[in-house]
């Protein structure tokens, strides 16, 4: 059921009784600038530590507890172009809390939102500067991640110098120390008031009751004009290509495509199944022929980001080998443009597909996740058995045939 | 084939151990489209010692060898059960502990092909020289993975320190060199010993029909042949019961931008009862979150000294052979991150006192946790510990969890906590 709550403010009740569990998914878009990512992120960070009425975070932390250990969180991440901040809640039905745990946690949202921990115009400052700091070494900490890192410097090489894109969704921080709490205060209020929200919930309540509980939050009327919220980029002349060196004992080679196949748009199911066919899926090319068959790593995957145009493949591999990866993947791919794939192995590929999707449905977070995401795109949410079940072969290899190699990043670990 | 209704969750348990002893346990989920089955066997990386099969002299094997015979177990002569299950569009995978092996697939349709394929790989082994030198290679980088993997080498770390003469100080993949010391014969004497039916259970959950499922895995089991059973003799003594054998403190320094502090604390209780065991287990995780969780004042003040931050955690593992809690954060603040949290557990006792107005809003929440798990049908599955806990499964430990009281966590506190026992480890930046 869809509602309106304001002009660009909408709110979206999934009914259900499966689970013992609600779920409420509360998301605010706006076309990412240079500049504003860090501070959402650092916005984010701020809302879920405390409000007026819960100053310091054990107080709020103490109500979720009572609230049958309702889950609260919130975080950033992008949508094509769009800039997210997302709040995301769990907590046990009432039948099973015996008590009307939905209003509860809908005030406390409304709290949370509505009522930061804010004075003569700015966060307070000892909670804005605990924040800044610990968001400066949790970004920090990216870089100890090694397959993280390497996955997020592919990035950075494949997309083009003067784009957003480059920018990630939960910002940089040598940009943190630029954020003042009364910057950060303006920030809020531009997202309060302008940004595209999108309040999603999915449980046993009853959908009136869920449309007057969140129909209470003073959300005013705005106006949304996101232009183009999918990313397409222009391809290079050649292709990109950086090596850097860290002490580590895997290298990681990652590799970027251009793709331009976006969610739910032609050729998308089409991706999918190529997807799954090259990398995405342990019955892939990659899987089979790099780490099972040549014994040349522990992983070799892809992935498709069906909102930026892009896919990329992931290695973790023997520094010395690099070379002979990466000519690996390109025969992979090779392989796959000439429609060197059995149909046995196309069915299997799209039974996998169509299992993950009706798994997916098992799982509130997800089903509310993809409803969002068909939501910012203006898409409708529909069973996708049917779509993945009419890909064809040829539309695969047209597939495969789209594909341009744009970057090749490796972290070697010898020097 | 008994089964059992939990009235407040409207769900029930059907069990059954089979006439070769596979213990098998099912339960459905309305409405739900996925099935997940998981069979175990008691059998990790601890288990390096013990007497094969029908033989005389026990044996020692080289460490890693349960992971790489879980790893082995799926490839066969003439195809990988691997791609059985991917046929058909279900997911398979497989994971080993420090004592135990478990293989599992999750699929939404051909429930008894998918099944067939899981006790027939299970039960049907293929070892050969040239396969075992194959995955060699394979784990041999899956090792490396993890060594870039500061969490992970913290964990080890501090699991070096807890039992620096014990099995679980070594990796459970293994090392490099103890890998390459694995033959088929190896596999086939753990294999032997390890994998009866009687030394292991299968658990469905999610969309099935109990009795309709029942008799499918009857139906296959009925059409092979199992050796007399025999229950596994290991040899698994602590080189310390008493713990006196604890590293108080070693660091490690990595390429790493964030330094991270570990302290541990290793228990020495032991127990004859599952129940007593689970009891305990609940009772120290429920002591952890009124000490340390994020609505403790320990908390508040450690965050705003900027002595933890979000990344701060802490958990509990029990396992068959030992068990110990460990409570860890990215710091600059190493050293005093590691007194103030050791403080706190000196000095359970009078913590406890402190914060017994929060009591009843900690377990609220643990019991919340608890009942979040119950939509998922692949965390019922991982969580059941089989003979551990007493056969108890999700259900039973929500309840269980709903009867403790604060008494208990003091006795848990006098149980579990010893300075003895307390353990720290860093990992240091090679940047600083």
């Amino acid at each position: 059921m869809h509602y309106n709550l304001a002009s660009g403010v909408n709110l979206d009740v999934v009914p259900s009784k499966k689970f013992n569990m609600n779920q409420i998914l509360i998301n605010f878009a706006t076309p990412q600038t240079f500049d504003n990512a860090t501070a959402r992120n650092l916005l984010a960070n701020l809302l879920e530590t405390s409000t007026k009425k819960y100053p310091t975070q054990t107080a709020l932390a103490d109500q979720l507890a009572k609230q049958y250990g309702t889950y609260l969180s919130m975080g950033v991440t992008r949508v094509g172009r769009l800039h997210c901040v997302r709040l995301k809640a769990s907590f046990i039905n009432d039948r099973l809390a015996n008590s009307e745990l939905f209003e509860k946690v809908v005030a406390l949202i409304n709290e949370i939102l509505f009522n930061p921990l804010v004075n003569n115009g700015q966060f307070d400052q000892e909670t804005f500067d605990r924040q800044a700091i610990n968001l400066k070494s949790t970004i920090n900490s990216y870089y100890d991640d090694k397959q993280f890192w390497a996955a997020r410097r592919l990035l950075d090489l494949y997309y083009r110098d003067g784009t957003v894109m480059r920018v990630p969704s939960f910002g940089r921080s040598q940009e943190i120390d630029k954020l003042t709490a009364a910057g950060v205060y303006q920030t809020y209020q531009e997202m309060i008031a302008n940004d595209r929200v999108d309040i999603l919930f999915l449980g046993d309540v009853d959908a009136e009751q869920v449309k007057a509980a969140f129909a209470k939050m003073p959300f005013a009327d705005r106006t949304i004009n996101h232009q183009e919220v999918l990313y397409h980029q222009p391809l290079y002349k050649q292709v990109q290509r950086q090596v850097e060196y860290q002490p580590v004992s895997q290298a990681k080679l990652n590799l970027g495509y251009q793709l331009p196949l976006y969610s739910g748009k032609e050729l998308y199911y089409a991706g999918l199944v190529f997807n799954d066919l090259f990398g995405g899926s342990p019955y892939s090319k990659l899987y089979v022929n790099i780490r099972e068959r040549a014994s040349l790593a522990y992983y070799a995957a892809s992935r498709l980001m069906p909102f930026n145009g892009l896919l990329s493949v992931q290695s973790g591999i023997d520094s010395r080998q690099a070379s002979r990866v990466e000519k690996l993947i390109d025969q992979q791919l090779l392989a796959l443009q000439h429609g060197q794939f059995t149909d046995e192995q196309f069915e299997e590929v799209k039974s996998g597909l169509i299992n993950q999707y009706l798994s997916s449905n098992d799982l509130a977070g997800n089903i509310l996740g993809r409803r969002l995401a068909n939501q910012l795109l203006g898409l409708p949410t529909q069973d996708e058995t049917a779509q993945i079940n009419a890909v064809t072969r040829d539309q695969v290899v047209q597939v495969a045939q789209m594909l341009n190699k744009q970057a090749v990043y490796l972290l070697s670990g010898e020097n | 084939m008994d089964n059992y209704l939990y009235q407040e969750f409207n769900r029930s348990i059907y069990r059954k151990t089979l006439e070769n002893g596979l213990k098998v346990q099912l339960m459905p989920m309305a409405e739900f489209n996925k099935t997940y089955a998981i069979m175990t066997t008691d059998f990790g990386s601890i288990d390096n010692h013990f007497v094969p099969y029908q033989q005389e002299e026990p044996v020692q094997v080289p460490d890693g060898v349960a992971h790489f015979l879980e790893h082995k177990l799926f490839e066969k002569k003439d195809h990988d059960a691997f791609d059985l299950f991917g046929k058909l569009g279900a997911d398979s995978n497989a994971f080993t502990s420090f004592t135990q092996t478990s293989y599992l697939f999750s699929t939404t349709s051909h429930l008894r092909e998918n099944l067939d394929i899981l006790l027939d790989f299970v039960q049907d082994p293929y070892f050969t020289d040239e396969t075992v030198q194959k995955e060699q290679g394979i784990i041999g980088q899956e090792i490396q993975m993890y060594n870039d993997d500061p969490s992970w080498r913290l964990y080890l770390g501090m699991l070096g320190n807890l039992y620096p003469h014990d099995p679980m100080h070594i990796d459970i993949a293994g090392t490099v060199d103890s890998i390459s010391k694995i033959t088929p014969k190896i596999l086939f004497d753990c294999y032997r010993t390890f994998y009866q039916p009687s030394n292991m259970n299968l658990l469905l959950v999610g969309k099935l029909d109990p009795a309709e499922t029942m008799g499918w895995i009857e139906d296959n089991q009925a059409k092979k042949e199992f050796a007399p059973q025999e229950k596994p003799r290991r040899f698994f003594e602590l080189n310390d019961p008493s713990g006196h054998d604890v590293i108080p403190f070693r660091s490690l320094t990595m390429d790493v931008n964030r330094p991270k502090a570990m302290v541990g604390i290793r228990g020495l209780k032991t127990f004859d009862d599952g129940h007593e065991r689970l009891k305990y287990k609940l009772a120290v995780d429920l002591l952890l979150d009124l000490l340390l969780d994020d609505t403790s004042d320990n908390y508040l003040r450690l965050y705003d000294q900027g002595i933890i931050d979000d990344s701060f955690g802490y958990n509990f593992d029990m396992t068959r052979a030992f068990h110990f809690a460990y409570i860890s954060t990215n710091t600059n603040q190493r050293e005093k991150f590691a007194d103030e949290v050791m403080a706190i557990l000196d000095n359970a006792d009078e913590e406890i006192d402190r914060a017994a107005d929060h009591f009843e809003g900690i377990k609220r929440a643990e019991i919340g946790r608890l009942i979040s798990l119950l939509d998922s049908p692949e965390a019922i599955g991982n969580r059941y510990a089989g003979d551990l806990f007493a056969g108890a499964n999700l259900m039973d430990e929500i309840r269980m969890m709903k009867e403790l009281q604060l008494a208990d966590l003091h006795q848990a506190a006098k149980d579990f906590v010893n300075p003895a026992g307390m353990s720290v480890y860093q990992i240091v930046s090679q940047h600083q």
